[in-house]
């Protein structure tokens, strides 16, 4: 068996919700009156056996995670938003601290877990190679010798006296990246920087890790939504889910899986029962469809399909003041559009929503939809996200060559026609 | 897991709880060029794109004094005994120059550190290490000006300078005033991470403490009655001694001058131990 570089040892983490420092100067002081004078239990302690977890002000963050990284591996840690990943990361990379578990390394540990971590806008880029190099964990002999390559490897060439603020973005993610690519630590934690940069510098990023891992047998902790990414660069997979390991190991079994899981179509989902159904005491989803008006049986879904999204809710409540919507999210998580009904008065039942997203509307690309549901005011709310995904193929019609990608959030057709106007006076510009 | 846990020796671990006595000032000190580094990017920052640039270490001052001599020494009339009141207020003003800088400087520690802090993991006393070193050079600036006036002083015939071998102190007195800064300073910051509303009691408590010091005025002006509000204060002694070795008048017994080293050391354990305890846990509500 290979050494292990990190050991994460049931991890859990529970975080506080709520505004910060509201009534906590007085509940610390009652926490002291209890325990230090009244010698009495801790009236806030969290109860480890699970009785207090579920209290709605607190939410676990991370439970139970378990993960053995022999040294020379590199591991992508994949999971939608929310999944736990960045907040794993940074107990890994001694930033906080978990409420349970232990962590445990060997060898020297940086992490990357933004660009420009201790860059500051006013100084040049030689004072903040510097700088951030020696934040990121460097040594002062490290740094000078790959001061030159940093400064390559990022081209920003004669700016390196120049501060940082006049740098164009482009130039300063490059900056900053070069910094972090150069550490000369055993462990790198990366958390999706490379998701900022363009195209090409993104593959240079790429490279660099590589190389990193192939020649120098360095171990990489990698966190990114780019799958391809992932998928080239990391031998081994943990996969996260509202904060619990849904499964970890080789790559190709569990890139199956999690693609099975949030990539593929999903037009439908329905319950039998409320009981198993998602929801909470007022309110039950029973179906939730999106059924496309295909002209042909086995035609794809283009960008000419009209889509009609159907959902149905028990109302477990005699009366209830029910708002209900929907959210489109496209590939990169940016929401398309957001509709809602009005506040509508419901009997205890079955409750039921149409909509028609007509074609020609959408542009191709892979889409979500989550659901949310609204009782009498905007506080009270159950909602169901990633509910559906489904793809939109491309089509571009007789006539049109075109090839490269078609811009746009949404792809409406409104009508846009060249006419000719006779003018009166004669074209005077000799051309 | 409990074989892999003897398997291996690991170099470093986290687990839920921050020791009070694991502080591992051995990694502050791995950590030094950063140190330095931080130094440095306060001097480039604090001179760029300023009219006047590093003169304003000085002008500050000298403004100060001006009001000072203005104020209290000839409206009030507070006397300054021998000493030429220019020289008694600068004194003064470097020395609770020094104290109330590195104090509210470092009681922000966490807040103005927070994007940095959840970023990466370094020794979380670099910070206010650097920001106390980079004020102890700011201070050799003002001890220039100092010289510069003492020597100017020296040259006139109607006031004699008595300075003497208690001037040699002087470093002591600085490091000394520093570290008290220092350690209010760390326990201020943990204050104001855990409820920000008490920054806002920062420059009110610097005031007073200011008026509990002899900065203004000297020890010999306050009614015996009183004397024990100051004689409580352990940064009395170190004004007092500095204006003595300088200037040649003060007042203070050697037993004030171990109160003030004593409390000096507690004040420092205190403030390192509570910051080194405090600090995982306040990353989770910064």
């Amino acid at each position: 068996m290979a050494k292990l570089a990190i050991q994460v040892d049931n991890i859990s983490k529970l975080y506080q919700l709520g505004t910060i420092g509201t009534g906590s100067f007085k509940r610390d002081l009652h926490r002291w009156w209890s325990t230090s004078i009244r010698k009495q239990n801790d009236p806030f302690e969290l109860n480890s056996t699970g009785e207090n977890e579920a209290q709605a002000s607190h939410i676990w963050a991370l439970r139970q995670v378990n993960l053995d990284v022999a040294e020379g591996d590199v591991w992508g840690i994949v999971g939608g938003n929310g999944s736990g990943k960045s907040t794993l990361l940074k107990i890994i990379s001694r930033i906080i601290r978990p409420t349970h578990g232990t962590v445990r390394g060997r060898g020297r540990l940086s992490s990357m877990l933004e660009v420009g971590t201790g860059f500051h806008q006013d100084l040049s880029g030689r004072e903040n190679i510097y700088l951030s190099g020696y934040v990121l964990g460097m040594k002062r002999h490290e740094i000078r010798r790959r001061f030159d390559e940093i400064v390559e490897f990022s081209g920003i060439g004669q700016f390196v006296d120049t501060p940082v603020k006049r740098y164009s973005s482009g130039m300063y993610v490059r900056l900053a990246f070069a910094v972090a690519a150069h550490l000369d630590s055993d462990i790198l934690i990366v958390d999706e920087v490379l998701a900022v940069g363009d195209a090409e510098f993104q593959k240079k990023c790429l490279n660099k890790m590589q190389e990193f891992t192939r020649t120098e047998g360095r171990t990489i902790l990698f966190v990114s939504h780019n799958m391809q990414a992932v998928s080239q660069l990391c031998k081994h997979i943990l996969w996260l889910k509202k904060g619990q390991m849904v499964a970890s190991g080789p790559i190709q079994s569990i890139l199956n899986q999690y693609s099975n899981q949030s990539q593929i179509n999903q037009l439908s989902q329905n319950w039998h029962t409320p009981q198993e159904a998602p929801g909470n005491h007022w309110i039950r989803l029973k179906s939730i469809e999106l059924i496309p008006q295909k002209e042909a049986e086995d035609s794809l879904v283009d960008v000419r399909t009209p889509l009609t999204l159907q959902f149905k809710f028990w109302v477990c409540q005699d009366q209830l003041r029910l708002l209900a919507g929907f959210q489109l999210m496209n590939q990169t998580g940016e929401c398309v559009f957001d509709i809602m009904t009005p506040f509508t008065d419901c009997k205890r039942g079955l409750v039921e929503a149409t909509c028609e997203i007509p074609g020609n509307f959408l542009n191709d690309g892979s889409y979500s939809i989550s659901l949310i549901a609204y009782r009498n005011s905007w506080e009270d709310y159950f909602d169901y996200q990633n509910c559906l995904s489904f793809e939109v193929e491309d089509f571009r019609g007789e006539g049109m060559n075109f090839t490269g990608k078609w811009w746009g959030s949404v792809r409406p057709k409104f009508p846009l026609t060249l006419v000719h106007k006779p003018e009166n006076q004669p074209l005077s510009l000799s051309l | 897991m409990d074989i892999k846990e003897k398997q291996f020796d690991w170099d470093w671990q986290t687990t839920s709880k921050t020791n009070w006595w694991q502080l591992d000032l051995r990694e502050v000190w791995g950590y030094r060029n950063l140190l330095a580094r931080l130094v440095r990017r306060d001097f480039l920052l604090s001179y760029q794109q300023t009219l006047l640039g590093p003169l304003w270490t000085l002008l500050q001052p000298l403004l100060t004094v001006f009001t000072y001599v203005l104020v209290f020494s000839k409206l009030v009339g507070i006397s300054t005994g021998t000493v030429p009141p220019v020289l008694f207020y600068l004194t003064g003003t470097i020395l609770w120059g020094l104290f109330n800088d590195v104090f509210t400087g470092t009681s922000t520690t966490f807040t103005t550190n927070a994007d940095l802090f959840s970023k990466v993991y370094f020794p979380r006393l670099v910070m206010p290490f650097a920001f106390v070193s980079a004020q102890l050079l700011r201070l050799l600036v003002q001890l220039a000006l100092l010289a510069a006036f003492l020597i100017f002083y020296s040259f006139r015939t109607d006031v004699t300078i008595h300075m003497n071998a208690w001037a040699l102190a002087l470093p002591g007195i600085l490091i000394v005033v520093a570290i008290l800064g220092l350690a209010g300073g760390l326990i201020f910051s943990v204050i104001t991470a855990k409820y920000r509303d008490l920054m806002n009691i920062v420059p009110i408590l610097m005031r007073i403490l200011m008026y509990v010091t002899p900065v203004i005025y000297p020890m010999n002006i306050i009614p015996v009655k009183v004397r024990w509000i100051l004689a409580i204060n352990p940064m009395t002694p170190m004004f007092e001694l500095f204006r003595y070795g300088l200037l040649g008048e003060g007042s203070f017994t050697s037993a004030q001058l171990v109160y003030s080293l004593v409390c000096t050391v507690v004040c420092l354990l205190v403030g390192l131990f509570l910051f080194n305890k405090q600090k995982d846990a306040l990353m989770d509500i910064l």
